[in-house]
Protein backbone atom coordinates (compact mmCIF):
# COMPACT_ATOMS: atom_id res chain seq x y z
CA UNK A 1 0.00 0.00 0.00
CA UNK A 2 1.18 3.53 -0.76
CA UNK A 3 1.79 6.00 2.00
CA UNK A 4 -1.81 6.81 2.95
CA UNK A 5 -0.96 10.16 4.50
CA UNK A 6 0.80 11.38 1.40
CA UNK A 7 -1.86 10.02 -0.94
CA UNK A 8 -4.79 11.49 1.02
CA UNK A 9 -2.98 14.84 1.24
CA UNK A 10 -2.53 14.74 -2.54
CA UNK A 11 -6.23 13.89 -3.02
CA UNK A 12 -7.13 16.87 -0.82
CA UNK A 13 -4.78 19.01 -2.95
CA UNK A 14 -6.51 17.90 -6.19
CA UNK A 15 -9.97 18.38 -4.76
CA UNK A 16 -9.04 21.81 -3.43
CA UNK A 17 -7.96 22.83 -6.92
CA UNK A 18 -11.21 21.43 -8.32
CA UNK A 19 -13.11 23.63 -5.84
CA UNK A 20 -11.17 26.69 -6.98
CA UNK A 21 -12.03 25.84 -10.57
CA UNK A 22 -15.70 25.58 -9.60
CA UNK A 23 -15.60 29.11 -8.23
CA UNK A 24 -14.47 30.25 -11.66
CA UNK A 25 -17.30 28.23 -13.18
CA UNK A 26 -19.85 29.99 -10.94
CA UNK A 27 -18.54 33.35 -12.16
CA UNK A 28 -18.71 32.10 -15.75
CA UNK A 29 -22.34 31.05 -15.19
CA UNK A 30 -23.24 34.52 -13.84
CA UNK A 31 -21.52 36.25 -16.73
CA UNK A 32 -23.17 33.93 -19.22
CA UNK A 33 -26.59 34.64 -17.72
CA UNK A 34 -26.04 38.41 -18.04
CA UNK A 35 -24.83 37.93 -21.59
CA UNK A 36 -27.81 35.78 -22.54
CA UNK A 37 -30.18 38.44 -21.21
CA UNK A 38 -28.37 41.13 -23.20
CA UNK A 39 -28.43 38.99 -26.35
CA UNK A 40 -32.21 38.52 -25.95
CA UNK A 41 -33.91 36.22 -28.46
CA UNK A 42 -30.66 35.68 -30.31
CA UNK A 43 -29.45 33.63 -27.35
CA UNK A 44 -32.75 32.27 -26.04
CA UNK A 45 -31.43 28.69 -26.01
CA UNK A 46 -28.40 29.75 -24.02
CA UNK A 47 -30.31 30.87 -20.92
CA UNK A 48 -31.34 27.43 -19.59
CA UNK A 49 -27.77 26.31 -20.19
CA UNK A 50 -26.46 28.99 -17.81
CA UNK A 51 -28.70 27.55 -15.07
CA UNK A 52 -27.24 24.15 -15.80
CA UNK A 53 -23.67 25.48 -15.66
CA UNK A 54 -24.42 27.11 -12.32
CA UNK A 55 -26.04 23.95 -10.97
CA UNK A 56 -23.06 21.95 -12.15
CA UNK A 57 -20.70 24.34 -10.32
CA UNK A 58 -22.74 24.02 -7.09
CA UNK A 59 -22.89 20.20 -7.28
CA UNK A 60 -19.16 19.92 -7.97
CA UNK A 61 -18.36 22.29 -5.14
CA UNK A 62 -20.46 20.45 -2.57
CA UNK A 63 -19.21 17.05 -3.76
CA UNK A 64 -15.63 18.34 -3.51
CA UNK A 65 -16.35 19.42 0.08
CA UNK A 66 -17.57 15.91 0.92
CA UNK A 67 -14.58 14.31 -0.83
CA UNK A 68 -12.27 16.62 1.08
CA UNK A 69 -13.86 15.60 4.40
CA UNK A 70 -13.78 11.89 3.49
CA UNK A 71 -10.09 12.14 2.57
CA UNK A 72 -9.30 13.92 5.86
CA UNK A 73 -11.25 11.27 7.83
CA UNK A 74 -9.40 8.56 5.93
CA UNK A 75 -6.10 10.12 6.90
CA UNK A 76 -7.24 10.29 10.54
CA UNK A 77 -8.21 6.59 10.54
CA UNK A 78 -4.87 5.79 8.89
CA UNK A 79 -3.08 7.63 11.72
CA UNK A 80 -4.95 5.64 14.39
CA UNK A 81 -4.28 2.47 12.46
CA UNK A 82 -0.61 3.30 12.21
CA UNK A 83 -0.40 3.74 16.01
CA UNK A 84 -2.27 0.47 16.51
CA UNK A 85 -0.02 -1.33 13.96
CA UNK A 86 3.04 0.01 15.75
CA UNK A 87 1.71 -1.13 19.12
CA UNK A 88 1.14 -4.64 17.70
CA UNK A 89 4.65 -4.69 16.22
CA UNK A 90 6.11 -3.72 19.60
CA UNK A 91 4.03 -6.31 21.45
CA UNK A 92 5.01 -9.05 18.98
CA UNK A 93 8.63 -8.03 19.33
CA UNK A 94 8.30 -8.41 23.11
CA UNK A 95 6.76 -11.89 22.67
CA UNK A 96 9.73 -12.90 20.53
CA UNK A 97 12.44 -11.39 22.69
CA UNK A 98 11.10 -11.89 26.22
CA UNK A 99 9.55 -15.35 26.05
CA UNK A 100 10.97 -16.23 29.44
CA UNK A 101 9.78 -13.06 31.17
CA UNK A 102 7.83 -13.88 34.32
CA UNK A 103 4.79 -11.87 33.34
CA UNK A 104 4.86 -12.32 29.54
CA UNK A 105 1.31 -13.70 29.60
CA UNK A 106 0.00 -10.54 31.20
CA UNK A 107 0.33 -9.21 27.65
CA UNK A 108 -2.11 -11.78 26.22
CA UNK A 109 -5.28 -9.69 26.79
CA UNK A 110 -3.39 -6.60 25.61
CA UNK A 111 -2.47 -8.36 22.37
CA UNK A 112 -6.03 -9.60 21.82
CA UNK A 113 -7.46 -6.15 22.48
CA UNK A 114 -4.96 -4.37 20.25
CA UNK A 115 -5.43 -6.92 17.44
CA UNK A 116 -9.19 -6.37 17.62
CA UNK A 117 -8.71 -2.60 17.46
CA UNK A 118 -6.39 -3.03 14.50
CA UNK A 119 -9.06 -5.16 12.79
CA UNK A 120 -11.80 -2.59 13.53
CA UNK A 121 -9.65 0.22 12.19
CA UNK A 122 -8.84 -1.78 9.05
CA UNK A 123 -12.58 -2.27 8.52
CA UNK A 124 -13.27 1.47 9.02
CA UNK A 125 -10.42 2.29 6.66
CA UNK A 126 -11.83 0.07 3.91
CA UNK A 127 -15.35 1.47 4.44
CA UNK A 128 -14.06 5.03 4.24
CA UNK A 129 -12.08 4.23 1.11
CA UNK A 130 -15.19 2.73 -0.50
CA UNK A 131 -17.19 5.84 0.35
CA UNK A 132 -14.49 8.12 -1.02
CA UNK A 133 -14.31 6.10 -4.20
CA UNK A 134 -18.09 6.19 -4.64
CA UNK A 135 -18.22 9.97 -4.11
CA UNK A 136 -15.48 10.47 -6.70
CA UNK A 137 -17.35 8.21 -9.15
CA UNK A 138 -20.57 10.22 -8.67
CA UNK A 139 -18.70 13.41 -9.39
CA UNK A 140 -17.15 11.81 -12.47
CA UNK A 141 -20.64 10.97 -13.73
CA UNK A 142 -21.66 14.59 -13.26
CA UNK A 143 -18.59 15.67 -15.18
CA UNK A 144 -19.58 13.43 -18.07
CA UNK A 145 -22.84 15.32 -18.39
CA UNK A 146 -20.80 18.55 -18.46
CA UNK A 147 -19.50 17.47 -21.89
CA UNK A 148 -23.05 17.67 -23.22
CA UNK A 149 -23.41 21.17 -21.76
CA UNK A 150 -20.21 22.24 -23.49
CA UNK A 151 -21.42 20.86 -26.83
CA UNK A 152 -24.82 22.50 -26.44
CA UNK A 153 -23.17 25.79 -25.48
CA UNK A 154 -21.15 25.65 -28.69
CA UNK A 155 -24.25 24.95 -30.78
CA UNK A 156 -26.21 27.76 -29.08
CA UNK A 157 -23.26 30.16 -29.53
CA UNK A 158 -23.15 29.31 -33.24
CA UNK A 159 -26.86 29.90 -33.56
CA UNK A 160 -26.70 33.24 -31.73
CA UNK A 161 -25.69 35.38 -34.62
CA UNK A 162 -24.63 38.96 -34.23
CA UNK A 163 -22.42 40.89 -31.81
CA UNK A 164 -22.83 38.42 -28.90
CA UNK A 165 -21.60 35.36 -30.74
CA UNK A 166 -17.96 35.81 -29.79
CA UNK A 167 -18.78 36.39 -26.13
CA UNK A 168 -21.00 33.27 -26.05
CA UNK A 169 -18.23 31.29 -27.70
CA UNK A 170 -15.91 32.49 -24.97
CA UNK A 171 -18.36 31.21 -22.35
CA UNK A 172 -18.41 27.80 -24.06
CA UNK A 173 -14.59 27.82 -24.16
CA UNK A 174 -14.45 28.74 -20.49
CA UNK A 175 -16.87 25.98 -19.46
CA UNK A 176 -14.93 23.48 -21.53
CA UNK A 177 -11.63 24.54 -20.06
CA UNK A 178 -12.85 24.46 -16.44
CA UNK A 179 -14.67 21.15 -16.74
CA UNK A 180 -11.65 19.60 -18.44
CA UNK A 181 -9.40 20.74 -15.60
CA UNK A 182 -11.86 19.52 -12.93
CA UNK A 183 -12.16 16.23 -14.77
CA UNK A 184 -8.41 15.79 -14.81
CA UNK A 185 -8.15 16.61 -11.11
CA UNK A 186 -10.90 14.16 -10.22
CA UNK A 187 -9.44 11.45 -12.48
CA UNK A 188 -6.10 11.94 -10.73
CA UNK A 189 -7.83 11.67 -7.35
CA UNK A 190 -9.56 8.45 -8.49
CA UNK A 191 -6.24 7.00 -9.57
CA UNK A 192 -4.81 7.82 -6.15
CA UNK A 193 -7.74 6.13 -4.39
CA UNK A 194 -7.23 3.05 -6.55
CA UNK A 195 -3.60 2.98 -5.45
CA UNK A 196 -4.74 2.92 -1.83
CA UNK A 197 -7.06 0.00 -2.57
CA UNK A 198 -4.15 -2.17 -3.72
CA UNK B 1 17.63 -2.63 28.88
CA UNK B 2 18.94 -3.25 32.35
CA UNK B 3 16.87 -3.38 35.52
CA UNK B 4 18.22 -2.29 38.90
CA UNK B 5 16.37 -2.67 42.15
CA UNK B 6 17.10 0.54 44.08
CA UNK B 7 15.06 -0.10 47.19
CA UNK B 8 12.92 -2.85 48.62
CA UNK B 9 10.73 -2.95 51.70
CA UNK B 10 7.64 -4.82 52.84
CA UNK B 11 5.44 -2.14 51.30
CA UNK B 12 7.12 -1.20 48.05
CA UNK B 13 10.03 -1.56 45.64
CA UNK B 14 11.85 0.99 43.47
CA UNK B 15 13.22 -0.07 40.10
CA UNK B 16 15.44 1.78 37.70
CA UNK B 17 15.52 0.83 33.99
CA UNK B 18 18.23 2.05 31.67
CA UNK B 19 21.65 1.60 30.09
CA UNK B 20 19.93 0.00 27.11
CA UNK B 21 22.58 -1.55 24.82
CA UNK B 22 19.99 -1.71 22.02
CA UNK B 23 19.17 1.99 22.20
CA UNK B 24 19.23 3.56 18.72
CA UNK B 25 22.23 5.81 18.11
CA UNK B 26 21.94 9.57 18.47
CA UNK B 27 19.15 9.51 21.06
CA UNK B 28 20.03 10.55 24.56
CA UNK B 29 20.27 7.74 27.11
CA UNK B 30 17.54 7.90 29.73
CA UNK B 31 16.76 6.40 33.12
CA UNK B 32 13.22 5.25 33.78
CA UNK B 33 11.92 4.53 37.27
CA UNK B 34 9.06 2.50 38.69
CA UNK B 35 7.59 2.14 42.18
CA UNK B 36 5.73 -1.10 42.76
CA UNK B 37 3.35 -1.52 45.68
CA UNK B 38 1.08 -4.43 46.57
CA UNK B 39 -1.42 -3.86 43.78
CA UNK B 40 -0.13 -0.95 41.75
CA UNK B 41 2.85 0.34 39.89
CA UNK B 42 3.80 3.91 39.09
CA UNK B 43 6.00 4.25 36.02
CA UNK B 44 7.96 7.50 35.99
CA UNK B 45 9.19 9.32 32.88
CA UNK B 46 8.54 6.20 30.76
CA UNK B 47 10.67 7.54 27.92
CA UNK B 48 10.52 8.14 24.22
CA UNK B 49 8.74 6.21 21.51
CA UNK B 50 12.05 4.59 20.49
CA UNK B 51 12.36 2.91 23.87
CA UNK B 52 8.85 1.53 24.09
CA UNK B 53 9.53 -2.13 23.18
CA UNK B 54 12.60 -2.26 25.38
CA UNK B 55 10.64 -0.80 28.27
CA UNK B 56 7.71 -3.18 27.81
CA UNK B 57 10.13 -6.06 27.43
CA UNK B 58 11.90 -5.13 30.66
CA UNK B 59 8.88 -4.24 32.78
CA UNK B 60 7.10 -7.55 32.28
CA UNK B 61 10.08 -9.26 33.84
CA UNK B 62 9.21 -7.46 37.09
CA UNK B 63 5.45 -6.88 37.08
CA UNK B 64 2.38 -7.93 35.10
CA UNK B 65 1.40 -5.18 32.69
CA UNK B 66 -2.01 -4.58 34.24
CA UNK B 67 -0.31 -3.61 37.48
CA UNK B 68 0.81 -0.34 35.90
CA UNK B 69 -2.04 1.88 36.95
CA UNK B 70 -0.14 5.17 37.17
CA UNK B 71 2.27 7.03 34.93
CA UNK B 72 4.17 10.16 35.77
CA UNK B 73 5.73 12.65 33.35
CA UNK B 74 7.92 15.24 35.04
CA UNK B 75 7.50 17.55 32.06
CA UNK B 76 6.66 17.56 28.36
CA UNK B 77 9.90 16.61 26.64
CA UNK B 78 9.90 13.80 24.04
CA UNK B 79 12.53 11.74 25.88
CA UNK B 80 10.20 11.82 28.89
CA UNK B 81 6.82 10.90 27.44
CA UNK B 82 6.68 10.65 23.64
CA UNK B 83 5.85 6.94 24.09
CA UNK B 84 2.50 7.93 25.61
CA UNK B 85 0.49 7.04 22.47
CA UNK B 86 1.79 3.46 22.69
CA UNK B 87 1.25 3.15 26.44
CA UNK B 88 -2.27 4.33 25.70
CA UNK B 89 -2.70 1.27 23.47
CA UNK B 90 -1.52 -1.24 26.06
CA UNK B 91 -2.73 0.13 29.40
CA UNK B 92 -6.40 -0.38 30.00
CA UNK B 93 -6.95 1.66 33.12
CA UNK B 94 -4.16 4.09 33.89
CA UNK B 95 -3.75 7.66 35.07
CA UNK B 96 -1.01 10.02 33.93
CA UNK B 97 0.17 12.50 36.57
CA UNK B 98 1.84 15.46 34.97
CA UNK B 99 2.05 19.26 35.34
CA UNK B 100 -1.29 20.96 34.63
CA UNK B 101 0.66 23.38 32.46
CA UNK B 102 1.49 20.74 29.89
CA UNK B 103 -1.80 18.88 29.50
CA UNK B 104 -2.72 20.42 26.14
CA UNK B 105 0.79 19.77 24.86
CA UNK B 106 1.32 16.25 26.19
CA UNK B 107 -1.99 15.14 24.69
CA UNK B 108 -0.36 15.72 21.30
CA UNK B 109 1.55 12.47 21.90
CA UNK B 110 -1.80 10.66 21.68
CA UNK B 111 -3.97 9.80 24.65
CA UNK B 112 -7.46 8.35 24.47
CA UNK B 113 -7.78 5.79 27.25
CA UNK B 114 -5.34 7.09 29.83
CA UNK B 115 -6.73 9.69 32.23
CA UNK B 116 -4.76 12.91 32.67
CA UNK B 117 -4.45 13.97 36.30
CA UNK B 118 -3.04 17.51 36.27
CA UNK B 119 -0.60 18.28 39.09
CA UNK B 120 -1.15 21.79 40.46
CA UNK B 121 1.84 24.16 40.68
CA UNK B 122 2.19 23.63 44.43
CA UNK B 123 2.50 19.84 43.98
CA UNK B 124 0.34 17.00 45.21
CA UNK B 125 0.59 13.51 46.60
CA UNK B 126 -0.52 10.04 45.68
CA UNK B 127 -1.16 7.05 47.90
CA UNK B 128 -0.41 3.67 46.37
CA UNK B 129 -1.68 0.97 48.72
CA UNK B 130 -0.74 3.18 51.64
CA UNK B 131 2.65 4.22 50.25
CA UNK B 132 2.78 8.01 50.05
CA UNK B 133 4.39 9.50 46.96
CA UNK B 134 4.89 13.26 46.64
CA UNK B 135 4.97 15.24 43.43
CA UNK B 136 7.55 17.83 44.40
CA UNK B 137 7.66 21.17 42.50
CA UNK B 138 10.79 21.76 40.43
CA UNK B 139 9.53 24.45 38.07
CA UNK B 140 12.03 25.95 35.63
CA UNK B 141 14.40 23.08 36.34
CA UNK B 142 14.39 22.86 33.47
CA UNK B 143 10.84 23.05 32.18
CA UNK B 144 8.49 25.86 33.21
CA UNK B 145 6.08 23.25 34.59
CA UNK B 146 8.21 20.54 36.22
CA UNK B 147 7.96 18.06 39.09
CA UNK B 148 10.17 15.57 40.89
CA UNK B 149 8.90 12.53 42.75
CA UNK B 150 9.78 12.09 46.41
CA UNK B 151 9.18 9.00 48.47
CA UNK B 152 9.67 9.94 52.17
CA UNK B 153 9.88 6.33 53.29
CA UNK B 154 12.76 5.24 51.07
CA UNK B 155 14.26 8.73 50.89
CA UNK B 156 14.37 8.52 47.09
CA UNK B 157 14.05 11.71 45.12
CA UNK B 158 13.47 11.14 41.41
CA UNK B 159 14.91 14.44 40.27
CA UNK B 160 14.25 14.44 36.51
CA UNK B 161 16.81 16.56 34.70
CA UNK B 162 18.32 17.91 37.93
CA UNK B 163 21.55 16.04 38.51
CA UNK B 164 21.53 14.75 34.95
CA UNK B 165 24.84 14.00 33.29
CA UNK B 166 25.84 13.35 29.72
CA UNK B 167 27.71 10.13 30.20
CA UNK B 168 28.85 7.09 28.22
CA UNK B 169 26.10 4.57 27.40
CA UNK B 170 27.30 1.91 29.82
CA UNK B 171 28.16 4.31 32.65
CA UNK B 172 28.07 2.94 36.21
CA UNK B 173 24.75 3.28 38.00
CA UNK B 174 26.01 5.24 41.01
CA UNK B 175 28.27 8.29 41.22
CA UNK B 176 31.48 6.96 42.79
CA UNK B 177 33.71 10.03 42.47
CA UNK B 178 31.77 13.27 42.73
CA UNK B 179 34.61 15.58 41.62
CA UNK B 180 35.24 13.45 38.54
CA UNK B 181 31.53 13.52 37.77
CA UNK B 182 31.25 17.34 37.71
CA UNK B 183 32.45 17.84 34.10
CA UNK B 184 29.70 15.47 32.92
CA UNK B 185 27.04 17.65 34.56
CA UNK B 186 28.33 21.19 34.31
CA UNK B 187 27.47 22.19 30.74
CA UNK B 188 24.14 20.42 30.96
CA UNK B 189 23.07 22.35 34.07
CA UNK B 190 24.40 25.71 32.91
CA UNK B 191 22.60 25.45 29.59
CA UNK B 192 19.40 23.57 30.39
CA UNK B 193 18.54 25.15 33.73
CA UNK B 194 17.31 28.66 33.01
CA UNK B 195 16.81 30.24 36.45
CA UNK B 196 19.18 30.80 39.38
CA UNK B 197 16.20 31.88 41.49
CA UNK B 198 14.27 28.66 40.78
CA UNK B 199 17.43 26.65 41.43
CA UNK B 200 18.04 28.26 44.86
CA UNK B 201 14.41 27.82 45.88
CA UNK B 202 14.51 24.13 44.90
CA UNK B 203 17.77 23.56 46.84
CA UNK B 204 16.33 25.25 49.93
CA UNK B 205 13.26 22.97 49.83
CA UNK B 206 15.23 19.79 49.07
CA UNK B 207 17.54 20.44 52.04
CA UNK B 208 14.50 20.05 54.29
CA UNK B 209 13.84 16.54 52.95
CA UNK B 210 15.61 13.40 54.01
CA UNK B 211 17.04 12.43 50.63
CA UNK B 212 19.04 9.20 50.65
CA UNK B 213 19.19 8.78 46.92
CA UNK B 214 18.79 11.36 44.17
CA UNK B 215 17.87 9.74 40.88
CA UNK B 216 18.13 11.83 37.70
CA UNK B 217 16.69 10.98 34.31
CA UNK B 218 20.12 10.89 32.64
CA UNK B 219 23.40 9.67 34.03
CA UNK B 220 24.25 8.35 37.47
CA UNK B 221 22.44 8.20 40.79
CA UNK B 222 23.68 10.20 43.83
CA UNK B 223 23.72 8.29 47.12
CA UNK B 224 24.34 9.32 50.72
CA UNK B 225 26.78 12.23 51.10
CA UNK B 226 26.90 12.79 47.35
CA UNK B 227 23.35 14.15 47.53
CA UNK B 228 24.58 17.06 49.67
CA UNK B 229 27.70 17.40 47.56
CA UNK B 230 25.45 17.82 44.56
CA UNK B 231 23.29 20.42 46.34
CA UNK B 232 26.40 22.41 47.36
CA UNK B 233 27.85 22.25 43.87
CA UNK B 234 24.53 23.18 42.22
CA UNK B 235 24.08 26.07 44.67
CA UNK B 236 27.25 27.82 43.54
CA UNK B 237 26.72 27.08 39.85
CA UNK B 238 25.51 29.96 37.74
CA UNK B 239 22.81 28.60 35.44
CA UNK B 240 20.98 30.01 32.45
CA UNK B 241 24.29 30.62 30.72
CA UNK B 242 24.88 29.96 27.04
CA UNK B 243 28.66 30.45 26.73
CA UNK B 244 30.13 29.69 30.13
CA UNK B 245 33.75 30.78 30.53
Amino acid sequence: MDNTFLVTATIVYHVDHAMQACKRLSITASNARALAIQAGDAAAGFRPLTDYINRFAIITKSSSHRINQLACDLSHIATEKDISDRAINHIEHVYRSAQAATYIHSLDPVKTRTKQRQKDLQHSYEEQLRELSSELNSLSDELRSADIVVTMSRIEALQAKGPHQNALNNVADNVEEVTASVKKLIDDAKRLVNRLKK
Amino acid sequence: MKTHKLYESATHTWFMFGRDPNKPDKIIDTNQYMVVTKENALLMDPGGIELFSSMLNTIIKSVPIDKITHLFASHQDPDIISSLGLWDQVLEDATLHSPWLWEGFIRHFGMEKITYSPIPDEGSSLSLNGVGIEFFPAHYLHSSGNFNVYDPKSGILMSGDIGAALDVDDAPLIVDDFEAHIPRMETFHRRWMPSNEAKSDWIRRVRKLDVQMMCPQHGRIFKGDDVNRFLDWFEQLEVGVLNAK
